[in-house]
């Protein structure tokens, strides 16, 4: 059995479901969370989240175009990801701390 | 298609259930029946061996941080080889040359590292 | 097409002609880039066949985004010279920042010219991602790193937002194509998914924290005060025209068959980050916290001609993005030079400025004026275009508003003028290098120009 297949043997619903939920929990960790690396994260499991709603969609749908669009979700996460830790690499550098309630110099 | 009614779940849900009382039950037993010797060298993280000093958080050399960010970037990027290695007949010469030129781009970023220093231990 | 491809390719050369070590070839280059990429873009407009079938399905090069293009390779060619101070400051790294400058120049260009959420994803995270970067270029600057943190950590919060519309648009409609997404709206009109209304939420919403518009603007005056001053300029220049370019064309190509649905969404964004955005910019101390504020109101209008959705909006957001960009560059090239000299931005610093140095005063009160509305200048005209373009739909409430707030506006941006005319300074005399002078002398003759004849660029349509 062909990949789509098997996932066409879960409804479309659950993958809907699922996928909404990790997508509130990443929210919910950016939202609640205070240490800059478990916003951060929050902020991948969004993306994957995004990632497999629509490859359930593109298996559902037989239509490629979704899967390709999860690789190019995949490499811009990864520059996310090489900029991201570089900024926060800077910050523990300069002030021993990625907890971000500490971060209250700009104010206004 | 075969539409799961809900009791079809009913094997999965003994199988956790039974999983999940296994574990809380042998760390009961264990606490329980196990002996109980408490000292200041039984406290330490490793009873035997160097003694251990400072905490495990000591500051790492930046240099593995950048080889292991370097890594991420370059590593993802191979993503966009199995759509074309899968599809190499049907792309023919075009598919080639974009994917050459895609290499190029992603070389030039490699060249960049290499005169940057960053790969340089010493 | 040939515009984005070639200034990738320069970018990359910037970047290995950083190893060169003649700092002041590299501002050259960089220039020559953006030059040999605004030809190359008028070229296009000249001649439309030659837009290579590659692009097909996923850019298209109509006048409009051209003239987008244009935008924003001008503001780009304006700004580039005020960048001097890297030159010259040894913990800069220029070619570095220059080349980043010139990929996130593609990012926007990829945002104007999609025509495929695919691409409209990847230009708005090469831009983003190439500012989160040049935001916390400074790295010994505490200030400069938590502004970084913030921009990176909202922006991949945004990101995820909008993708996750993006997700639910393609799961509704089975396409990423606005044309596809288009027809579906179309032929579904009395029976729509739920889930394309979600998407269109959850990507307007991503869209809008991008663009710094309230009720999602809160991180924008941080990020603003903390960056260099340079890198505030670009991006609140640049992020603007891009993306309000980018909002239009997705709402204008697929969703005209929802109108009632996103109208009244962004209608009260609208009126709440005018309010927002003018209010708080009133309160402020500092002259840069003051124009990241002004930058969130800007957004108001710009919104308002999005919303209104009448012929003239495309002229509007044009217009207004021009007239913006011109009056902000201007603001910051001041800015810089009073940061530089006095070691603060606020609002003490510019005290007694007409005394030492009457042009650099002259010209920042002629970019208040734009900025403020007032007749006669460049931003008068933009608002202008943006309230007829409402006004023809009937939005008189959203015209009221927008009025009311720019009187506010033209309270804060005069407060500039009074400190640079009417109180003592220390004297301290703030000098400017030529290249800022000539930035200064093309900016502000563009202002009044455009201020009074619009029809030089409004009738390029």
């Amino acid at each position: 059995m062909q990949i789509p297949e098997v996932m066409r043997t879960v409804p479309l619903e659950y993958y809907l479901f699922f996928s909404t939920a990790l997508f509130v929990i990443g929210v919910l960790g950016v939202l609640t969370r205070r240490n800059a690396l478990v916003i951060f994260m929050s902020v991948e499991l969004m993306l994957n989240a995004v990632n497999l709603l629509l490859a359930s969609f593109s298996s559902y749908r037989q239509d490629s175009v979704g899967q390709v669009f999860v690789f190019f979700i995949m490499a811009v996460a990864a520059a996310e990801v090489t900029v991201g830790l570089a900024i926060i690499v800077m910050i523990y550098r300069n002030t021993k701390s990625i907890d971000v309630q500490l971060l209250n110099r700009l104010k206004g | 298609m075969q539409v799961s009614s809900p009791q079809d779940y009913l094997p999965i849900i003994i199988q956790f259930a039974l999983a999940l009382g296994f574990v809380v039950l042998s760390m009961i037993a264990s606490h329980a029946i196990g002996p109980k010797r408490k000292a200041k060298i039984k406290d330490e993280q490793w009873e035997c061996g160097i003694e251990s000093v400072g905490d495990a958080r000591a500051p790492i050399s930046i240099k593995y941080f950048l080889v292991a960010i370097l890594f991420v970037l370059f590593d993802v990027e191979v993503i966009f080889m199995y759509p074309w290695a899968v599809n190499f007949r049907y792309l023919g010469w075009i598919g080639f040359v974009e994917m050459v030129i895609f290499m190029g781009f992603l070389l030039t970023g490699y060249f960049y590292i290499i005169k940057k220093g960053v790969l340089n231990w010493e | 097409m040939l515009a984005i491809s070639a200034l990738s390719v320069f970018g990359i050369i910037v970047l290995f002609l950083g190893f060169s070590n003649n700092k002041s070839a590299l501002m050259l280059a960089a220039m020559l880039s953006l030059l040999a990429t605004f030809g190359l873009a008028l070229y296009e407009w000249q001649h439309p066949e030659i837009t290579p079938a590659v692009a097909a399905g996923m850019m298209s090069f109509d006048n409009l985004s051209i003239l987008f293009t244009a935008v924003l390779l001008v503001t780009g060619i304006l700004l580039l010279p005020l960048s001097e101070r890297f030159l010259v400051d040894p913990k800069a790294q220029p070619a570095e920042y220059y080349a980043i400058l010139l990929f996130s120049m593609v990012g926007a260009i990829m945002m104007v010219t999609f025509d495929n959420l695919i691409m409209l994803f990847l230009g708005l995270e090469i831009l983003s991602i190439s500012l989160y970067v040049l935001t916390g270029s400074d790295k010994r600057n505490l200030l400069a790193n938590e502004a970084a943190l913030k921009y990176f950590l909202m922006g991949a919060f945004a990101t995820g937002v909008l993708l996750y519309g993006v997700a639910m648009l393609y799961g509704a409609a089975g396409s990423f194509s606005l044309s596809d997404i288009a027809l579906y709206v179309q032929d579904n009109h009395d029976n729509l998914s739920p889930m394309l209304y979600i998407g269109l939420f959850m990507m307007l919403v991503g869209m809008l924290f991008k663009l710094s518009v309230a009720p999602f603007h809160w991180w924008t005056a941080d990020v603003y005060t903390g960056a260099p001053n340079f890198f505030t300029a670009y991006m609140s220049t640049i992020v603007k025209t891009a993306g309000f370019a980018a909002l239009y064309k997705i709402l204008s190509v697929s969703f005209v068959g929802v109108y009632d649905y996103w109208f009244l969404m962004l209608a009260i964004c609208a009126v709440l980050t005018l309010c927002i955005g003018n209010l708080t910019a009133t309160a402020q101390q500092s002259f840069k916290r003051m124009m990241a504020y002004s930058g969130v109101s800007h957004a108001g209008y710009m919104l308002i001609a999005v919303a209104s959705f009448s012929d003239k909006t495309p002229e509007a957001i044009f217009f207004y993005s021009l007239a913006y960009s011109i009056a902000t560059i201007t603001a910051f090239a001041a800015l810089m030079r009073v940061a530089d000299t006095k070691g603060s931005a606020d609002f003490a610093a510019f005290y007694g400025l007409a005394k030492t140095n009457p042009f650099l005063s002259f010209a920042l009160t002629v970019s208040m004026l734009s900025l403020a509305g007032i007749p006669l200048t460049a931003g008068f005209m933009g608002k202008l275009f943006v309230f007829m373009s409402a006004l023809e739909q009937g939005h008189v409430a959203l015209v009221v508003a927008a009025v009311l707030m720019s009187a506010v506006g033209v309270y804060y941006y005069l407060r500039v003028v009074i400190a640079m005319y009417m109180r003592e300074g220390n004297g301290v005399a703030v000098t400017l290098s030529p290249r800022f002078r000539v930035v200064l002398i093309a900016t502000t003759v563009l202002t009044i120009l455009l201020g009074v004849v619009p029809s030089l660029v409004a009738g390029a349509l």
